[in-house]
């Protein structure tokens, strides 16, 4: 039997725009699509998890799709979000789309009361025997709270007009068994940016992405490698975007993509509450996709005015720039930049980081904690290998080293990443080459006298160092982000254990 | 089928023995006898040895049969001795459930098979065969925590009807799946709580008894309890329930024979070390181990350590800085700001004291000093909201109090630090602090916190209220 549609190829799921006062926001939605079918994607989903369905009302979800088939017009085929919990809304939806010219439906499992098989095959078969419109099945047990069986996809995959599963579950030996019941029968797209390589050399017909609104290009690449059977490459390019993959499945998804395309300057608002960045998109997460994004060469690279002193303005190139940016950074006595990094309770870096003149505030104390070091807490100058990095820094404990472990993890593990991130901060051009010579830092770090992984301790120190630096010539967080964050604020130690 | 009188009664109160290690790692004979003596002087009705807080997966065959012969020659028949002895595979579980009754334990604790996890035939015919093999009462086990499953009420139902099968301990602490035992089995076998945080619930639904970690360091207060719910006396039970409650949760969440052999040894009863890969500081946090100290101290099993709290400041507000490098002319000279507050009582009692001035000035120098330079005990740190979100003007945190503790540290660097933080956003966000001084300001608080605060919530509301207090006084006047 030959199905009348068959989905391939990369698809991002997209967000849903929103203004500030969270309405839909049309013209960004319309300058999104555009965003990605110039990068050549296959198809587009909107009203997906990604694009936060199931906190939009019904009109809004006919609107949005309503206006994305508008703005595609006819380009690629669009896949409509027309899920619901309860049979009979999902069916209005999938009609809806139907009649305003969507390519196919992509109609997610129902959730919040768990549904037996039975009540899940009948939902589909309901909802097929309703509508024309082709539909693609969507497991993703994260949210729904339930797993599509696989003999039910192998059920509904006899239905006609049902076409295609996407599985977000990530569950390897799941997507396996779909390929054994249900190869070729209908096509079976991955859902989970993660394994996407994996997925696709199983034998995977495509991808519908969150991150694909992010890097599309890159999944058309790994994809086309896959086709070509190269795949050295597309592993190889897999693990390039694994840091970036991980955070958007596992640390805010269409939240941290919206943050993402912010950062990108495609703004498209943030997500509705209560989903918000510190939750589950933590504020370490923020700050490490905006680096994942750097890697990859997605932000765009801005000359920055740094007045040092004022007959010394340096301009500098910096490439992790962001809208956040200010184009003009001065006043350079005494700079103050917080950073933490995790995981692992023992493993944690927190630095409270000083950026000064040589001959202001931060450099008088510089020279005096130098020549005075106060026992259990000595500064060190961080060294790169024997040499010491520029800007000269001094590196202090926090904590008042008592072992030869805890100076070893201190200054040898920490000091390392530490190291690394002013390396690479001036490397990235936020700290200006032309005026390395006037500047010192000093880092107060935290590692807890537990620590036992020594990579984890450089590898945390390196990134609460490079973003301690990034706040502190930012002047981050800005008083509107504290404005906005103060109330949610939750200090892990505010508790009784 | 006729439901006959099972053998052994499991009532009461039994602490689930920890195994006291040496120093070279073998167990150490001398303190097992010790830690006996000790659980029986408090009356308790019965012990439990090489159960889960015993660490009986970390010992070898041999080691865990010395234990047992070793804690009922000294028990010496004064209580029952509940004999633990599950293992993962049914072969040894026979060959422990037999050496328990071969050297006079009055029962066995049997422990679901853990790892290669069979499903309900396998449980079931687990048990069957060790009941088959060793004729010695036995007590189920449930701890799914360790296990990773439960074992279910149907295999339970079809166990209780084995003769030598006399009871169940359920240590998940999940309520509805004792319940459900309790109304399928409830009259064929004794169904005991092991889950310290649930003690009263359980009991008060039925159960019979309680076989508790925290029994090695607490059996008078679950004897007590145990004894209000017999007489009735709910409210009291309760009472008892909350005074332990939080140590209960410490035990069940942070370390089960960590947190235990912590605790004895705070109580002077050495039992050693917990055996690799346990170690303490590891699911077991310092700044938690410290806790156990303070409910200890609460529960009176040990006599607090009397730290005197040095308050000798120098009388005007002015000269209180000088340890910073900041003296009374300065203050003058610059116009710098200075307040103070002081807010609570008893040991959450706050106080604080506040200089605040542009970075440039003398404020922006000695900030940076004490950031780079910590003093032992009086550590510096930026106010924070929560980590990655620091508060503006830059705000330093001075400990006045030395800081002599992880715990000690977790309250300044927690609820003090984030009140801080919250109280200077807040007082930006009602524009006593102008935008201006936003980004050119530097303040520095010097809080004077009682190492003995234990309310976080009501510490927290008192930092935020005295420095809210000290700078909308600074910076009001400041303005005036």
């Amino acid at each position: 039997m030959e199905k009348k549609f068959w989905l391939k190829g990369v698809i991002p799921a997209l967000v849903t725009p929103f203004e500030r006062n969270f309405e839909v926001d049309e013209e960004s939605l319309r300058r999104l699509v555009d965003f990605v079918i110039e990068k050549g994607v296959t198809g587009v989903v909107p009203c997906g998890t990604t694009g936060e369905f199931v906190n939009m009302t019904v009109e809004e979800r006919m609107k949005v799709i309503e206006v994305t088939i508008d703005e595609v017009n006819g380009r690629v085929p669009v896949i409509a979000g027309t899920g619901d919990a309860r049979t009979t809304n999902a069916i209005e939806f999938t009609k809806h789309a139907e009649d305003a010219g969507a390519t196919a439906a992509l109609v997610v499992s129902p959730f919040y009361f768990k549904p037996t098989d039975k009540e899940i095959y009948e939902h589909y078969d309901k909802i097929a025997e309703a509508a024309d419109l082709p539909i693609i099945l969507y497991n993703i047990p994260q949210v729904t709270g339930v797993e599509i069986p696989w003999w039910v996809v192998e059920g509904l995959s006899e239905i006609d007009n049902i076409v295609g599963i996407k599985d977000s579950s990530g569950n390897m030996p799941y997507m396996m068994a779909l390929f054994e019941k249900v190869y070729g029968k209908i096509s079976i797209i991955c859902g989970h940016d993660e394994i996407a390589v994996a997925a696709l050399a199983a034998g995977a017909d495509g991808l519908i992405l969150a991150s694909a609104n992010l890097i599309p290009d890159l999944w058309l690449r790994l994809y086309d490698l896959v086709e070509k059977h190269d795949l050295e490459e597309a592993r190889s390019l897999q693990r390039k975007v694994q840091t970036l993959a991980r955070i958007i499945t596992r640390h805010g998804g269409g939240l941290a993509v919206k943050a993402g395309l912010r950062m990108m300057e495609l703004d498209v608002g943030t997500a509705r509450k209560p989903l918000m960045t510190g939750g589950v998109f933590r504020y370490e997460d923020e700050e490490l996709l905006r680096l994942s994004l750097e890697w990859l060469g997605k932000l765009s690279s801005k000359t920055l005015q740094l007045e040092i002193k004022p007959n010394l303005v340096t301009k500098s190139m910096f490439a992790g720039a962001t809208p956040q940016t200010p184009m003009k950074i001065r006043d350079f006595s005494l700079k103050v930049g917080e950073a933490f990094a995790s995981p692992s309770t023992a493993e944690v870096a927190h630095v409270d980081l000083l950026i000064g003149l040589r001959n202001g505030p931060v450099g008088r104390t510089f020279r005096e904690t130098l020549a005075n070091p106060r026992t259990g807490h000595d500064p060190q100058l961080v060294r790169l290998g024997s040499k010491t990095v520029k800007p000269d820094t001094l590196l202090v404990p926090t904590v008042t080293i008592r072992t030869e472990r805890q100076a070893e993890f201190v200054y040898v593990h920490a000091m390392s990443g530490v190291a690394k991130a002013v390396v690479d901060s001036v490397e990235d051009g936020l700290l200006p080459k032309d005026a390395l010579e006037e500047l010192v830092m000093i880092a107060n770090v935290f590692v807890h006298p537990t620590a036992s992984n020594p990579k984890r301790v450089m590898i945390n120190n390196f990134k609460a160092m490079v973003w301690a630096i990034r706040r502190a010539l930012e002047a981050r967080p800005t008083s509107e982000e504290l404005m906005e964050r103060k109330e949610s604020a939750r200090h892990p130690f505010r508790y009784e254990p | 089928m006729v439901i006959r009188i099972k053998r052994f009664n499991l009532e009461g109160i039994f602490p689930a023995l920890v195994t006291p290690f040496k120093n070279e790692g073998e167990i150490d004979e001398e303190a097992l006898r010790y830690l006996v003596n000790f659980m029986i002087e408090w009356e308790v009705n019965g012990v439990v040895p090489v159960g889960t807080t015993g660490e009986f997966v970390y010992m070898s065959k041999e080691e865990r049969k010395r234990a047992l012969e070793t804690v009922i020659d000294e028990v010496n028949g004064r209580v029952p001795v509940i004999a633990g002895t599950g293992a993962s595979s049914t072969i040894e579980t026979i060959e422990l459930c037999r050496h328990a009754k071969d050297v006079g334990a009055d029962a066995t604790l049997v422990v679901t098979p853990y790892y290669l996890r069979p499903a309900d035939k396998g449980a079931y015919q687990h048990f069957y065969e060790v009941t088959k093999a060793a004729d010695i009462p036995i007590v189920l086990y449930n701890i799914p925590q360790c296990t990773g499953g439960f074992l279910s009420r149907e295999v339970v139902e079809d166990l209780a009807r084995i003769d030598n099968i006399t009871g169940l301990k359920d240590s998940s602490g999940h309520l509805p799946y004792m319940l459900e035992l309790l109304s399928f089995v409830g009259d064929k076998i004794t169904i005991v709580c092991g889950h310290d945080e649930v003690v009263l619930p359980a009991l008060a639904a039925g159960a019979k008894g309680a076989i508790l970690a925290s029994a090695n360091v607490i059996p008078d207060i679950w004897v007590k309890l145990y004894k209000a719910v017999q007489k009735g006396d709910v409210d009291s039970a309760r009472k008892i329930q909350m005074s332990a409650q939080k140590l209960a949760r410490i035990f069940c969440r942070h370390g089960g024979a960590v947190a235990v052999k912590a605790a004895l040894k705070m109580m002077s009863v050495n039992v050693g070390k917990v055996r690799r890969p346990l170690v303490s500081g590891g699911v077991l946090a310092w700044e938690v181990k410290e806790e156990i100290r303070m409910e200890l101290e609460k529960l009176g099993k040990i006599t607090a350590k009397q730290i005197k709290v040095k308050t000798e400041l120098p009388k005007r507000l002015e000269d209180r800085f000088q340890d910073l490098g900041i003296t009374a002319k300065d203050i003058e000279q610059s116009k710098l700001l200075v307040s103070e507050a002081s807010v609570g009582e008893g040991r959450e009692k706050l106080h604080v004291f506040l200089l605040a001035g542009p970075k440039q000035s003398a404020v922006g120098y000695v900030w940076a000093r004490a950031l780079a330079n910590p003093e032992p005990g009086h550590e510096a740190l930026t106010a924070i909201l929560e980590p990655n979100l620091s508060a503006k003007p830059i705000t330093l945190i001075v400990p006045a109090i030395k800081i002599e503790s992880l715990r000690q540290a977790s309250i300044v660097y927690g609820p003090v630090q984030s009140a801080v933080g919250k109280a200077v956003s807040d007082t930006v966000e009602e524009n006593v602090i102008s935008k201006e001084v936003l980004e050119n300001y530097a303040i520095i608080v010097k809080v004077v916190v009682n190492p003995e605060a234990l309310n976080r919530q009501i510490l927290f509301t008192n930092t935020y209220d005295a420095v809210k207090f000290a700078l909308s006084n600074a910076f009001r006047v400041w303005r005036g």
